[in-house]
C-alpha cells in the first residue's frame, strides 16, 4: 500500500482527495508560469510610475492597466490553462473535468480582493500610509508565505523563502516603493516563470505512459 | 456510543479499501477524470489501478467510457450516483464512529 493509500485510512478523503487534487494541478508547471506572466506585467506597469510623471498619460495608463488588465488576465488564467492543456498535454497530465466553483467561493475571493485593493487606498486618504521599507517588507513576506505554505511542493517553498528574503532585502536598501516593487514584482515573475518552465520543459521530455 | 461504533460492522467494504476509497474520494470532487490523470495523482500502478477501478465499476460506483479526443484513447471514469451515496454514507459512518 503506497504512502497515500495509508494516509486514507487515518484522515478526512475529501481532504486528501483536494490534497492530490492541488499536487496534479501543479504538476504540468503551467500555473506557475501564468502566475510569472501575471507578475512580470505588473512589474512593468508599476515600472511606469517610475519612469513617468504623476499625471502624465503614460502614469494613467498603468494605473488603469493596473486595475483593468491585471484582474482580466488573473480571470482569463484558468480557462487558458485548461486550453493548453486539453489541446496538448492530454497524453502527459490526463484529463479532468473540474466542477465548476461556486459562486460562493467566487464572491468571496472577489470580496477579499475588493478590500486588500482599497484598504490602502482608504488608509492612504486618511493619512496612515506605512513607508515604503514596510509595505515591501508586508509584500515579501506575503508573497512568500502564500506560495510556502500553499503549494505544498519543495520548489514552492524554496520559490517562498526566495520571496520573503528580497522583500526583506528591498525593505533595508531604502529604495522607493516603486522601483521597490518593480524589483519584487519582477523577481516574482522571473522566479515562477523559470520554475514552470522548467516543470514543464521536465514533463515533455518525459515519454508518455500512454493510456489504460 | 456503542451503537456508532457497532455501524463499522456494517460498513461497505468495497469502498472502505484505501485505494478504492481514495479513487472514489477524488472522482466526487470532479465531474469526470481519464485513466491517465487518475493514475498520476494516486500514484498506484497501471494494474493496480485498474483493478480496482473494475472492482468499484462492478460494484455500480464508477462508470468506464472508453472513448477518443483526436486520436488519443481516453477511458473516462465517472462516479455513479450509487457511489456518491455510499461514499457519503461511508464519510458519515466514520466520522461518527470517531
Amino acid at each position: 500500500m503506497n504512502d497515500i493509500s495509508r494516509q486514507m485510512t487515518d484522515q478526512n478523503p475529501n481532504v486528501i482527495a483536494l490534497r492530490l487534487l492541488k499536487k496534479a494541478h501543479n504538476r504540468d508547471g503551467l500555473p506557475e508560469i501564468a502566475a510569472g506572466v501575471i507578475f512580470l506585467l505588473t512589474a512593468g506597469l508599476v515600472s511606469l510610475q517610475v519612469v513617468f510623471q504623476p499625471g502624465s498619460p503614460e502614469y494613467k495608463a498603468s494605473a488603469w492597466g493596473m486595475v483593468l488588465l491585471i484582474p482580466t488576465c488573473i480571470l482569463g488564467t484558468l480557462w487558458v490553462i485548461k486550453k493548453v492543456r486539453r489541446q496538448f498535454l492530454i497524453p502527459r497530465v490526463g484529463y479532468v473535468e473540474q466542477k465548476p466553483i461556486s459562486r460562493k467561493r467566487i464572491g468571496i475571493a472577489f470580496s477579499l480582493a475588493l478590500i486588500v485593493a482599497v484598504t490602502p487606498v482608504f488608509a492612504a486618504h486618511k493619512g496612515f500610509s506605512p513607508s515604503a521599507s514596510w509595505n515591501l517588507l508586508g509584500a515579501g513576506l506575503l508573497g512568500g508565505a502564500i506560495p510556502a505554505l500553499g503549494g505544498r511542493m519543495p520548489r514552492f517553498v524554496i520559490g517562498g523563502g526566495l520571496v520573503m528574503a528580497t522583500g526583506i532585502l528591498l525593505a533595508i536598501s531604502g529604495v522607493t516603493e516603486q522601483v521597490g516593487f518593480t524589483i519584487l514584482y519582477g523577481f516574482i515573475g522571473l522566479l515562477s516563470v523559470s520554475s514552470g518552465s522548467v516543470v514543464l520543459w521536465l514533463l515533455v521530455r518525459t515519454p508518455t505512459g500512454g493510456g489504460e | 456510543m456503542g451503537t456508532k461504533i457497532q455501524q463499522l460492522a456494517g460498513i461497505d467494504r468495497v469502498i472502505h479499501e484505501p485505494a478504492r476509497l481514495m479513487i472514489a474520494a477524488l472522482l466526487d470532487a470532479v465531474i469526470e477524470a481519464d485513466f491517465q490523470y487518475l493514475r498520476q495523482a494516486t500514484e498506484l500502478t497501471q494494474g493496480n489501478l485498474s483493478a480496482h477501478l473494475s472492482k468499484l465499476e462492478g460494484a455500480g460506483y464508477v462508470t468506464i467510457e472508453k472513448t477518443f479526443r483526436g486520436k488519443y484513447p481516453l477511458t473516462i471514469c465517472r462516479l455513479t450516483d450509487r457511489g456518491r451515496e455510499v461514499l457519503d454514507k461511508y464519510r458519515k459512518v466514520i466520522k461518527a464512529a470517531f
